[in-house]
């Protein structure tokens, strides 16, 4: 009997201690946050398109994103919907890399080789 | 023996339980390069700006190497420790290697012992612009000379029309002589020529270049060479000042005060 009541604190014991370090991690990490410029209008917190456009179109998205960005200096695009979007890896990258597999189910699976990661940090590899 | 698979699966799930919680917090969502959010919307007016930049050499002291290590840490720029595969953005060098064929003789020996910092000049005539093949070097609307390393085939032609020395090939893959990377810019890759941005990733948040902010005695000076009330042009006009091969008419956006 209490052998059982001391495995179960040990066990409510580390869960706790874990918990309590994910959430300080969390803080910490969010600290680190750059504030956005004052002129910024830039929303990046939902998705840019349908799935199903995405899915079909986004080299094409990305292609054209750096294009316009990189030598033309066109860093926001406009969504149909009026949304402004900063032109970046990380607009999207910033949610779903959260999902370790994101990019990576799709191309392996088409076994589609892009060199997106050889400079830019991929999900796999995130701190 | 029961018993001991009893205790066992307990234990796995402690296990279990415990990597779960930790792992939360190990993967945050804003880990990556940071979204740079643009100080501004629109379409940037072409030649509306020319960001240059002055080198008061007379306060840059001898051993100090911070523009050069805050440089090369934001930029993840690699260090292999040798010359054969050295990769650089900025550096110091000695006054005869700098300023090769100026003209000036019999100088105090304090002005030719004395290190000086060099960078690419981001030129308004770049001669390494015209000869990259696959426009993966191009002038700036706003006079940066920049690299877009997606179109880089690594034929190092710029690095061959470049009088300057500015341009570094990744003879290695980059990655293996980052000893601290920074997350919040990409590194190359192997066979790629780089260079100098004039910090274009700081500068769209509004932020002087890495290295101007990192020098202790403030000795370099940035701004906008078409401002006539720019800071870097009121120095400009009121010092004497120098450029790096100027007999070449590439016109550099770089001035050294000696």
């Amino acid at each position: 009997m209490t052998k059982k009541i001391i495995m179960t604190a040990t066990a409510l014991l580390i869960v706790a201690l874990a918990g309590i370090y994910a959430f300080r991690h969390q803080e910490i990490m969010a600290e680190k946050v750059i504030e956005p410029a004052p002129a910024a209008t830039v929303d990046s917190s939902a998705c840019i398109a349908s799935k199903e456009f995405m899915k079909a179109n986004h080299m094409r998205v990305l292609n054209e994103w750096r294009h316009s960005s990189v030598r033309e200096g066109n860093r926001v695009w406009v969504a149909p919907d009026g949304r402004k979007i900063e032109k970046s890896l990380n607009t999207c990258l910033n949610c779903h890399s959260s999902n370790r597999m994101f990019c990576f189910n799709c191309h392996m699976y088409a076994n589609v080789k892009p060199n997106c990661w050889n400079c830019h940090i991929s999900p796999m590899e995130a701190p | 023996m029961n018993e001991d698979r009893r205790s066992f699966i307990k234990k796995a799930g402690i296990g279990i339980l415990a990597g779960i919680g930790s792992a939360a917090g190990l993967f945050p969502a804003l880990s990556l390069e940071k979204t740079v959010f643009p100080a501004w919307d629109e379409k940037p007016e072409p030649g509306k700006h020319r960001w240059g930049m002055l080198i008061d050499t007379r306060k840059c002291s001898g051993n100090c190497r911070e523009c050069v290590a805050a440089c090369h840490f934001t930029h993840n720029v690699p260090d292999f420790g040798n010359r054969k595969d050295e990769v650089k953005w900025i550096w110091k060098s000695a006054y005869e290697k700098v300023f090769p064929t100026a003209s000036n003789q019999f100088q105090s020996p304090e002005v030719t012992e004395r290190p000086y910092v060099a960078l690419c000049n981001h030129c308004a005539e770049p001669p390494c612009t015209k000869a990259c093949p696959t426009e993966a070097t191009f002038r700036r609307w706003d006079g940066i000379v920049s690299m877009d390393y997606h179109r880089c085939i690594g034929c190092r032609f710029c690095m061959a029309a470049c009088p300057y020395g500015s341009r570094s090939f990744n003879w290695r893959d980059p990655r293996e002589g980052i000893k601290l990377a920074s997350t919040e810019y990409p590194t190359r890759m192997q066979g790629v020529v780089e260079k100098c941005n004039f910090c274009s990733e700081r500068l769209v948040k509004g932020l002087d270049p890495a290295c101007v902010e990192a020098c202790p005695e403030q000795a370099l000076v940035f701004g906008d060479l078409n401002d006539p009330s720019s800071e870097i042009r009121k120095l400009l006009e009121s010092s004497e000042t120098m450029q790096r091969k100027p007999e070449l008419g590439t016109k550099p956006s770089v001035f050294y005060i000696i």
